[in-house]
């Protein structure tokens, strides 16, 4: 299978400037590489740096050093080194990041959100519509819902919604942190599924699931983060 | 130099010829010069003090003084009238700083000096309209900086210009401008044609007589040679109109010249007659008679010819 | 795999829309800005953020060619040919700020006519580029005001009788009537209330997204340059100290007066 991310000796560390310059080193010479298909399960204690290497990986956090191609447009690309534009052009097609978080943006409804990745990638209006519809309706999102700003949704609500827009048209890479966390068993089965239709479909995955019996649904390998911290 | 000597008169001071000095003339010729060369663009000239107050008309006496000579027929008119104060005295300046030869008649006229109207009867080729002018900058009141309003000039930057159009529309379903009305000279520049009628806008357009403005207060003379197009501003949907009135001239029955209206008696009898004196008493003497003329007579405000 | 891609994003633009280079300003001995360099690309929004006095606003009036800085260069590539917009002629530059650029700033009361109905605002930009139909003026200006969410009955109407949220949306609908590739953006919600700073955000972002608009916005609010930018640049005493992508910027900050930016604010 294509490799869709390959990881060469990332190390990162961070240097907090107001606090006296400390420097807390996180991981160092991480290597590997994910291919399509693949689901990639990070383990590790908490605090490890599981969450920050999936940031390294989005292009949200800078490693201190090393590089990361990104099979982008059917070309790797170090996403490190890429300028900004680059960066956001990979996030738009290929590098999708599914956090437990919904950055809500006022005024936009539910549907809207859900429908927005797309839009952007071209779909037409009724399509978009269907198919968001679709999703949140699998996610058991009340309907009275849809067409409401998700700012004063619980955060089980917000969670799917998010969940709802990150699957609605998988990546071909998915990053997905914690997405289980406030979900009740029914959801969280839901996203057990999505995810693996998603690697079926040929999206590699790598991803952080702190409930074992998910983690053991949807992996495919593991990588354990504790090897690559640095015995200082 | 032909000095004005007639001391022994002594209601006549030792002035120059028309007054202003020969080289402050030359300086307002050089000036019209660059105005007729440049149709539209506002000269700046060393204003001089005239014996009467700037905004009485300083500008276009300055004008006139720099073109008359002593073969020249002047006109002068105030609100179309001859007759008027204005009109009179500065008539009288030139007659005795000049021994200028003056007229009522456009049509023997070489120079007209006017505020607010242009003649009726058509100009002549030879013939040349001087404009008094208060304001010259159209733009003034919509951009108070004379550096900004130079640049909107100098690039043709007149969307402006047609925002306060649009205003109006959109404020009164019509253009309310009813003098002053800005025009596109030669297609370059946007002109203020002095606060005539715009009823007298069509009028400047390819007229045969030279027109020269002048503006003694804000010091700045233009210019529109002969033949030469100038264009009201509009929008195509909402084209540029004249005034137009319900019933004739009340004298002389005119139906295509511009009416003033008069109140004639206390009782609120109200009459609308030519704004244009000359052009008025010309038709009555032609034989025209408007429906109000023999009550008009009867009150002894015009002389009814037909009856004399 | 499921690869969709939208052919419009495939090729990249081959050249940026604004390319700055060492641009320079000094007041006396102090630093306005310093050697700021960048490439802006069409589409791009870069937020230009630090506090008062940082430079940003500085640069911001030198970029968008109001001052004119002591050394630098800033390139134009939004007609047929690159514009050098500091040895173009004052007519051109002009040109380019009633056509391909816009200016929004902070206090609406410097980027509307005051007198001027909100129609006439809007249709101005027009004018000034010939349109001398009114009926079609006033149908887009209508059109505009409804994008920016102005009742068409207040078409008529002074800014004055206006909101200070209504005003600043007025002016946006003013700058982008004529379709600019450029957008300068000085503290677009500064001293409006959080309730209407959000709707003027999300309208903006709406706005900028749909029209594909290039834009650089100065702002000191952090929760504004995440929600509107790609790219940020921090700015401290006149220099870039940090730029690169917004969410990079904001969440992995390296430099001390960066982190000592996003330390503190509450949450963005």
């Amino acid at each position: 299978m294509t490799t869709m991310i390959q990881v060469e000796n990332v190390a990162k560390a961070f240097t907090l400037h107001n606090q006296g310059g400390v420097r807390l080193p996180v991981f160092d010479n991480v290597n590997f590489s994910v291919a399509a298909g693949e689901a990639l399960v990070l383990a590790g204690a908490s605090g490890a740096g599981k969450s920050s290497l999936l940031r390294i990986l989005y292009g949200n956090y800078r490693p201190t050093s090393g590089r990361i191609a990104v099979t982008h447009a059917g070309r790797p690309i170090d996403i490190v080194t890429a300028v900004p534009r680059t960066v956001l052009d990979i996030r738009r097609r290929t590098l999708g990041f599914v956090s437990q978080f919904l950055r809500v943006i006022p005024r936009v409804s539910a549907l809207d959100i859900v429908r927005d990745p797309l839009l952007a990638r071209g779909a037409s209006a009724e399509e978009a519509s269907a198919r968001a519809k679709a999703m949140l309706a699998r996610l058991n999102l009340p309907q009275r819902l849809w067409d409401l700003a998700p700012a004063t949704f619980s955060g089980g609500e917000q969670q799917r919604v998010n969940i709802a827009r990150s699957f609605v048209d998988p990546s071909p890479i998915m990053l997905i942190d914690e997405p289980t966390a406030s979900l009740d068993a029914g959801n969280r089965n839901v996203v057990v599924q999505l995810i693996a239709e998603a690697r079926e479909q040929g999206s590699a995955i790598v991803g952080i699931f702190h409930d074992e019996a998910v983690r053991e649904a949807v992996a495919t390998r593991y990588l354990d983060i504790t090897d690559f911290r640095k015995a200082a | 130099m032909n000095t004005h000597l007639n001391v022994g008169e002594d209601t006549k001071p030792a002035y120059n010829y028309a007054y202003l000095d020969e080289q402050t003339k030359r300086m307002i010729r050089r000036a019209l010069l660059k105005a007729v060369a440049i149709p539209g663009y506002q000269v700046p000239f060393g204003s001089r003090e005239m014996p009467l107050a700037r905004g009485w008309g300083t500008g276009g006496i300055q004008v006139t003084a720099a073109i008359i000579g002593p073969e020249d027929r002047l006109k002068v008119i105030d609100q179309g009238a001859d007759d008027t104060t204005n009109a009179v005295s500065i008539r009288r300046f030139f007659e005795r700083t000049a021994d200028a030869r003056t007229t009522e008649a456009t049509d023997e006229a070489t120079i007209i000096q006017t505020r607010h109207r242009i003649p009726e009867a058509p100009l002549k080729a030879g013939q040349i309209m001087v404009y008094q002018v208060p304001q010259p900058e159209p733009l003034r009141k919509l951009e108070p900086h004379e550096a900004e309003t130079r640049k909107m000039h100098a690039w043709g930057e007149y969307g402006l210009m047609q925002v306060k159009l649009y205003e109006n529309i959109a404020r009164f379903g019509e253009v309310t401008t009813t003098y002053d009305y800005p025009v596109m000279v030669n297609g370059r520049y946007v002109m203020a044609p002095s606060p005539i009628p715009k009823f007298d806008n069509p009028k400047m357009q390819m007229s045969p007589a030279l027109q020269l403005f002048g503006a003694g207060r804000e010091k700045r003379i233009y210019a529109v040679p002969p033949h030469t197009s100038v264009r009201s501003l509009d929008f195509e949907d909402h084209p540029f109109r004249i005034q137009s009135w319900e019933q004739p001239c009340g004298l002389c029955g005119a139906a295509d010249s511009y009416l003033d209206e008069v109140v004639i008696d206390d009782q609120g009898g109200r009459m609308f007659v030519c704004s244009d004196s000359h052009h008025c008493e010309t038709r009555r003497a032609e034989g025209h008679r408007g429906a109000m003329l023999a009550d008009a007579s009867a009150l002894h405000l015009v002389e009814d010819e037909a009856k004399s | 795999m499921n690869m969709q891609v939208n052919p419009q994003e495939l090729a990249l633009d081959p050249q940026p829309l604004l390319s700055v280079a060492g641009v320079s300003r000094f007041y006396g001995e102090r630093i306005g800005c310093a050697d700021v360099a960048f490439d802006l690309w069409p589409g791009e929004v870069l937020g230009i953020v630090g506090e008062s006095g940082s430079g940003k606003s500085t640069l911001l009036r030198c970029l968008a060619g109001i001052d004119k800085p002591d050394r630098g260069e800033v390139l134009f590539r939004g007609g047929a040919e690159p514009l050098d917009i500091y040895s173009v002629a004052e007519q051109e530059r002009r040109r380019l700020m009633r056509t391909a650029w816009g200016i929004v700033h902070q206090n609406p009361r410097d980027g509307l006519r005051m007198d001027v109905s909100a129609g006439g605002n809007v249709g101005e930009r027009l004018m000034d580029n010939g349109a001398r139909h009114y009926g079609k003026i006033r149908e887009t200006a209508l059109d505009w005001l409804q994008r920016v969410e102005i009742a068409a009955g207040r078409i008529d109407d002074r800014p004055r009788q206006f909101s200070g949220g209504m005003q600043q949306r007025l002016q946006i609908a003013r700058v982008l009537v004529s379709e600019p590739k450029l957008v300068f953006m000085d503290e677009p919600t500064g001293g409006l209330d959080v309730s209407v700073q959000a709707r003027l955000l999300d309208l903006l972002r709406v706005l900028v997204r749909d029209l594909g608009l290039a834009a650089i916005i100065v702002t000191h609010d952090l929760a504004v340059a995440r929600l509107l930018t790609d790219r940020l640049m921090v700015m401290k005493d006149g220099r870039v100290v940090e730029q690169g992508l917004t969410d990079q910027v904001l969440d992995d900050p390296h430099h001390a007066y960066t982190q000592l930016l996003t330390s503190a604010v509450l949450t963005v």
